[in-house]
């Protein structure tokens, strides 16, 4: 039986977990979950992840989410993963694994609460919301400063000095890529303080093509929607 | 060089680590930093922490912040540490894993913002904020329900049916004892619609025993201080209300 990937490529999360999958060659099947038509609320999917969010995986018998606790599963369990992505080394290890707990709290936070009172807003019945969307972009500087100043110290193209990227390079650039939904201004004008967070974008980006542009394809399409 | 952990008893993820550490006899040096008084702020601790948060470690040249992130290190890196902590079975870590993820935007989300701004902010010198504590609430008793129905779903003692106490268990049940401080009706109106809760952190508090409770002192003696605090409060409003006279209502 073919892993499953509970998908909305709306959520950045998801798109990490696909990114990862394709550019290892792992075997999966996309379930598409549509979050705008609210299908993660469905008794059918709430067998599969009770907290009803995406992504969530079947492998077999066996279901998980919380994409951290995918990419690690994965990483751990198809040997045909390259070691930087995970590395066995315990102390590289741990990094990531701090790093990607920093995430949640920091980084996560920002690009949400932006998008989801500003563009998305209509698509999830919810007011435009710019004293929000202000906190959010508080968040999302706070986060990028200690990205460039910490997390990309040293002369590593990725994340915690690496010369190749890591699941944590996934998950946090797919969750900046969030951004692309608003106006080029907006994403401009929150982005270009930070150089090395944008060249670690796009160091992300050439690693992973071609998936990371395909899995990213939907958010362009979406915006073009929201456009019109 | 002994491992050293830089921790402060009144933070909960501090505590989670320093009982891990007891609970494996692993040989480590406490170093105080004190919160109340801003010593995470100083740019000495930035140097251990560029966050300025607790805990951090220091194992020999190795730093590193994140309690689960420091959790799991220590659970790999020092022998002796029973497998039931951080399993090598990729499926029962991987749960490990969601439920440690699930708990940063969930019970960590509501418990922790709750508790500050209902009862320790004055402490800090900040103000109390009921509304980003009534936003906190609404988190708090939906992650309650989830460990509830879900994460201790099953026979089992502890999270996700364990028998035995797993590192997701320290974190998420030492971020529960927050609560403590808490008016006791408060907390007593939150925990007590969960029976297999309150029964996990005290199946949790005698598998970590007895360092659950001594690592747990300085909440405690906390708890004590703004209990006192509160009565006494109370008693001056009541004596004050005897002496000034009603207002007119003509």
């Amino acid at each position: 039986m073919k892993l499953k990937v509970y998908s909305d490529r709306l959520s950045q999360p998801v798109r990490a977990v696909l990114i990862f999958c394709k550019v290892n060659g792992i075997e999966f099947e996309e379930v598409r979950v549509d979050l705008s038509k609210r299908e993660h609320f469905s008794p059918e999917f709430s067998e599969i992840n009770p907290m009803n969010q995406l992504p969530a995986i079947v492998d077999g018998e066996f279901k998980l989410f919380e994409s951290h606790a995918i990419l690690i599963y994965l990483a751990s369990s198809y040997p045909e993963v390259a070691d930087h992505w995970y590395p066995a080394d315990v102390f590289k290890r741990s990094k990531i694994h701090s790093v990607l707990d920093w995430r949640h709290s920091n980084l996560r936070r920002g690009p949400v609460t932006i998008v989801q009172n500003t563009v998305l807003a209509p698509m999830f019945c919810r007011p435009f919301n710019p004293e929000g969307a202000a906190e959010g972009e508080k968040l999302l500087s706070a986060a990028l400063s200690k990205i460039e100043s910490f997390w990309l110290e040293g002369n590593g193209p990725f994340l915690l000095s690496a010369n190749q990227p890591s699941i944590a390079d996934l998950s946090l650039v797919c969750e900046i890529m969030q951004l692309e939904l608003l106006d080029e201004a907006d994403r401009n004008r929150l982005l270009s303080p930070y150089k090395k967070v944008q060249q670690w974008i796009e160091n992300t980006r050439n690693a992973t093509n071609p998936h990371f542009d395909e899995v990213h394809k939907s958010l362009k399409e979406i915006k073009e929607q929201l456009q019109k | 060089m002994v491992l050293k952990v830089y921790a402060d008893r009144m933070s909960q993820p501090s505590r989670a680590v320093i009982i891990f550490c007891k609970m494996n006899g692993i040989n480590y040096e406490e170093i105080k930093v004190h919160i109340s008084k801003g010593q995470h702020l100083t740019s000495e601790f930035a140097e251990i922490n560029p966050m300025k948060q607790l805990p951090a470690i220091i194992d020999g040249r190795f730093k590193l912040f994140e309690s689960h992130a420091i959790l799991i290190y220590l659970a790999c890196a020092f022998p002796g540490v029973s497998d039931h902590w951080y399993p090598a079975d990729v499926s029962r870590r991987s749960r490990i894993h969601s439920v440690l993820d699930w708990h940063h935007s969930n019970l960590r989300r509501g418990a922790a913002p709750y508790v500050f701004n209902t009862t320790i902010a004055p402490v800090l010198g900040r103000p109390l904020n009921p509304q980003a504590a009534a936003e906190a609430e609404t988190i708090l008793t939906s992650s309650l329900s989830k460990l509830e129905s879900f994460w201790l779903k099953g026979n089992g003692r502890f999270l996700l049916g364990g028998n035995q106490p797993s590192i997701a268990d320290l974190s998420l049940v030492c971020e529960i004892m927050q609560l403590e401080v808490l008016d006791e009706k408060d907390r007593a109106r939150l925990l007590d619609p969960h029976k297999k809760v309150q029964q996990w952190i005290e199946n949790t508090r005698n598998a970590t025993s007895p360092h659950f409770d001594e690592v747990h002192k300085v909440l405690m003696k906390a708890k004590e201080r703004l209990q006192y605090q509160r009565l006494k409060a109370a008693k001056n409003e009541g004596g004050s209300d005897m002496k000034k006279p009603l207002p007119s209502r003509m």
